[in-house]
């Protein structure tokens, strides 16, 4: 239905635009850019490859397309730590819907392709060894964490961002053992799960 | 065809219901969603009605009271949770043909401050943390006491407060680090500063 109308109006901008500069009318690739924080993400589409800079929130290809091109905007390249979606998608911020990533250029009066980025999670985790009394209570920060009741246990927080800190201590002592958290139990998320975090319980004397 | 089911089905909780309690003003449901509702103690009334006593981690309520086609209603909230507070949204008009349940309440657990002191801090900076909440403390004059604070924490919610950079010469611990928010500000953290172990004096580093 708003195709109907939508094609005749760009046939007359077209026959006007030609009309005017005598020439070929011609479409930027262009599109919005939400979430982006680090750099290292290369969009390509006809043969242009576009590399990115962190923070980035609007793109545009270097070279224009002619009416009727396709375009098939792709994700050469992800930024480091992040993982983006490149198509259409209605903004959480805005309430604008961002076109698709293939399209045929002249369809749309002004392309604008969505590229949404997230920061990755990272696992949490560890490993209990000798406890055998219940009571165990382990805490990231204000997150919460009921360990099970079984030495040799392994323990698993909910996910962190990349780049947050992180700091497991003992909320809550076992009933029989004193329990410590290894010294990596503090840190900040790198690109992987932190290896070796351990929770040693000792029996109490 | 919906709307007759429908109205034969209220028509008979109707009949149901009177029968049921020897005669009431009403037929209609009183009610909503309430969010964030983690403590207990709220009590909601409607107009100077009964009292409806809610139960920490209820999502909806509705009042065991019906109430009549074009009757006022005014939902006010009698007692607020411990620890918490929470704000009513369309809780006032007049009923129509149908049940209510449009009414919202929103709830938020209280959060308090959590800090400390700081001793020995005379160089440097030191990082501290609380799960993915930083806080970097500057030096100050050598013997000062340094107070810091870390973000807010809920009501109910564990805290866990670690070294996550130590000041350069400096080892710093946390005593009172680790406990469950309660219903005060926490400024009993205590940070210790001391000179790192030295380098035994000929061995070089």
């Amino acid at each position: 239905m708003t195709c109907n109308f939508t094609r005749p109006a760009l046939a007359l901008a077209l026959a006007l635009t030609l009309a005017a500069c005598g020439g070929k009318a011609t479409f930027p690739v262009s599109g919005t850019i939400e979430g982006l924080q680090y750099g290292g993400l290369v969009l390509s589409t006809n043969g242009m490859d576009l590399p990115i800079a962190a923070n980035a929130t609007s793109f545009t290809f270097p070279n224009t397309l002619s009416y009727g091109e396709v375009y098939n905007v792709t994700m050469k390249a992800s930024p480091a730590h992040q993982t983006c979606l490149v198509g259409s998608f209605t903004s959480r911020i805005t309430g604008v819907t961002y076109n698709g990533a293939t399209d045929t250029a002249g369809r749309f009066g002004a392309i604008n392709i969505g590229v949404g980025c997230t920061t990755n999670q990272v696992a949490l985790g560890g490993k209990i060894t000798g406890l055998t009394s219940a009571g165990l209570q382990l805490n990231n920060g204000s997150v919460p964490f009921i360990a099970p009741l079984a030495a040799d246990a392994s323990f698993t927080f909910p996910t962190v961002e990349f780049g947050k800190s992180y700091s497991i201590t003992v909320l809550a002592q076992p009933l029989n053992e004193t329990c410590s958290v290894s010294s990596n139990g503090t840190g900040v998320m790198g690109d992987l799960a932190p290896a070796g975090i351990e929770v040693t319980c000792v029996k109490k004397t | 065809m919906k709307s007759l089911t429908l109205r034969a089905s209220v028509a008979l909780a109707c009949a149901l219901s009177l029968a049921a309690c020897g005669g009431s003003s009403g037929n209609l449901l009183l009610g909503g969603r309430i969010d964030g509702l983690f403590k207990p103690g709220l009590v909601l009334q409607n107009k100077n009605g009964p009292l409806l006593p809610i139960a920490a981690g209820t999502t909806t309520f509705a009042f065991h009271e019906l109430i009549g086609n074009d009757e006022e209603f005014e939902v006010k909230i009698a007692t607020q949770p411990t620890g918490a507070k929470c704000t009513l949204a369309d809780n006032k008009g007049k009923s129509g043909a149908f049940n209510i349940t449009s009414i919202i309440i929103t709830c938020a657990t209280n959060t308090y401050d959590l800090g400390g002191t700081i001793t020995g801090l005379d160089s440097g900076s030191l990082v501290l943390v609380n799960g993915s909440d930083r806080a970097t403390v500057t030096a100050g004059a050598p013997g000062a006491t340094i107070g810091f604070k870390m973000s807010q924490v809920a009501d109910g919610a564990p805290y866990g407060v670690t070294v996550l950079t130590q000041p350069s010469g400096r080892t710093c611990s946390v005593e009172n680090g680790v406990n469950t928010m309660g219903t005060a500000e926490i400024a009993n953290i205590k940070v210790t500063c001391k000179p790192a172990a030295a380098t035994p004096s000929g061995e070089s580093v």
